[in-house]
């Protein structure tokens, strides 16, 4: 005999196990789409995705990174639909949008951060992450707003963790840069010497 | 470690993600080292920074409407096995265009599969509701002043279930929804305009007439012109189904008015 499907207990299971990391998803499209409707829409899509393959999941395994991993798939797919590079490393990318040349991205040295990191604006923070490549925010917006291992970017953003690394590097190398000169311009800190 | 060691392990040390048979070294060197304790501070503060960013929450209207889908779509998931072992019914959606067309014919089509999948997931997707052809002509006569083929399936088992009209992309259309089955197909038809010569698609022949054959979204398609109007049919449907049903509703047209 036909066993029915108890559609209550699956929705149920899957609100449980993956509409708990909603607000992580919902962030992470606005980030990437830098637009209300369009991360809202982003989100459903992803949501709904993860939901017809949610068979697929296993338990006991990161909910949070596989939920973030369809959300970063729909959004490339649609860059792609769209007609836009869809970016790989983002190196070149930075390279081209003529960034600031970041000398070695692990280096600090030679920056007053103390002083100018006390004095950022929530404003300036978003400037300077927005003008990161994708690839670079992304990384940086998933270790150090959202929280996830290393392990849990690499699946994200599916590649090696000594690329997460290197990227989560360079990003906050950036980024350290892009705010000091936020800073200056707003008379914060003086002009580096 | 030196310093130069220490630097190429000041992210993950900070992250706490540095190899713990590494953390010896690493914390032994930090003791006597002034210049990689600030750099390690330094690191400290803009992750601090960045966590002390207000975190957005999705909005609760979001949310409740996020979880009737997801509620929506478990139901139709729940059912679906049951109606491809059956075959017991299929929708076919009428749709017409009520304005000139501003968009490319290939894009209506992606429209129309999105507004198909969407009112097969509403309660009654039909706004109008009949099995009588005639009456759902009359409908959208007398609601629209549009003068809709609905064409008479059930000989084939397929079932009218009534008329909706809608909105499609920035355009006012009309739908008639069908049963055949529990297998979704949909069909809509536009003015004839400049977008009659975008339509893209494989061409297939089929009794005499040539059509375009298109896959979007899993939803087969089927569209052609009869120099009036754009028809398109929209479904899980085989494409045999489908143009067994279009040369149908060309046919009636013809009958009809002429064309």
């Amino acid at each position: 005999m036909l066993e029915w499907a108890r559609p209550g207990d699956r929705s149920r299971e899957f609100e449980e196990t993956a509409l708990v990391h909603l607000d992580t998803l919902y962030r992470s499209a606005l980030w990437l789409t830098h637009n209300r409707a369009e991360a809202e829409d982003l989100v459903q899509e992803a949501c709904l995705r993860a939901f017809r393959g949610f068979h697929r999941f296993n338990p006991g395994t990161n909910c949070r990174a596989w939920l973030l991993t369809i959300l970063r798939n729909e959004f490339l797919k649609r860059l792609k639909q769209g007609g836009h590079e869809v970016f790989d490393s983002g190196e070149a990318g930075d390279r081209q949008r003529g960034a600031e040349s970041i000398t070695d991205a692990g280096r600090t040295r030679g920056h007053p951060e103390e002083e100018f990191l006390q004095t950022v604006l929530h404003g300036d923070v978003d400037r300077a992450l927005k003008a990161l490549s994708l690839a670079h925010r992304e990384v940086v917006i998933l270790a150090d707003l959202e929280g996830l291992s290393y392990k849990e970017i690499a699946q994200v953003v599916d590649c090696p963790i000594g690329t997460v690394m290197s990227r989560l590097s360079r990003g906050r190398a950036q980024l350290r840069q892009l705010l000091g000169r936020l800073a200056r311009e707003h008379g914060y800190v003086k002009e580096a010497e | 470690m030196n310093c130069i060691e220490f630097e190429a392990r000041l992210q993950p040390y900070v992250d706490g993600e540095l190899d713990v048979n590494e953390m010896p070294a690493a914390n032994a060197h930090l003791v006597h080292c002034a210049e990689c304790q600030a750099r390690v501070e330094r690191e400290r503060q803009l992750r601090q920074l960045l966590r002390r960013q207000p975190r957005e929450s999705a909005p609760p209207e979001f949310r409740a409407q996020l979880r009737g889908r997801i509620r929506r779509s478990a139901r139709l998931a729940a059912i679906r096995p049951w109606l491809v072992g059956t075959a017991a019914a299929a929708a076919v959606l009428l749709v017409v265009s009520l304005l000139p067309g501003l968009r490319p014919a290939a894009s209506l089509v992606t429209d129309l599969v999105s507004k198909h999948i969407t009112y097969a997931q509403i309660e009654q997707p039909a706004e109008f509701a009949s099995q009588d052809p005639p009456a759902v002509e009359a409908w959208f006569r007398q609601r629209a002043g549009l003068r809709v083929t609905v064409s008479d399936y059930s000989p084939s088992g397929i079932r009218l279930v009534g008329g909706r009209l809608a909105e499609v992309g920035d355009r006012k259309a009309a739908y008639v929804l069908y049963e055949k089955g529990h297998t979704l197909m949909s069909v809509f038809m536009v003015p004839a305009s400049a977008r009659s010569g975008e339509l893209r698609g494989a061409r297939v022949s089929y009794r005499g007439h040539d059509y375009l054959t298109l896959e979007r979204k899993g939803y087969n398609t089927v569209a052609w012109t009869d120099g009036q109007a754009v028809f398109g049919l929209v479904s899980v449907l085989s494409y045999d189904a489908l143009l067994e049903c279009a040369d149908k509703l060309r046919l009636d047209r013809a009958e009809r008015f002429g064309a």
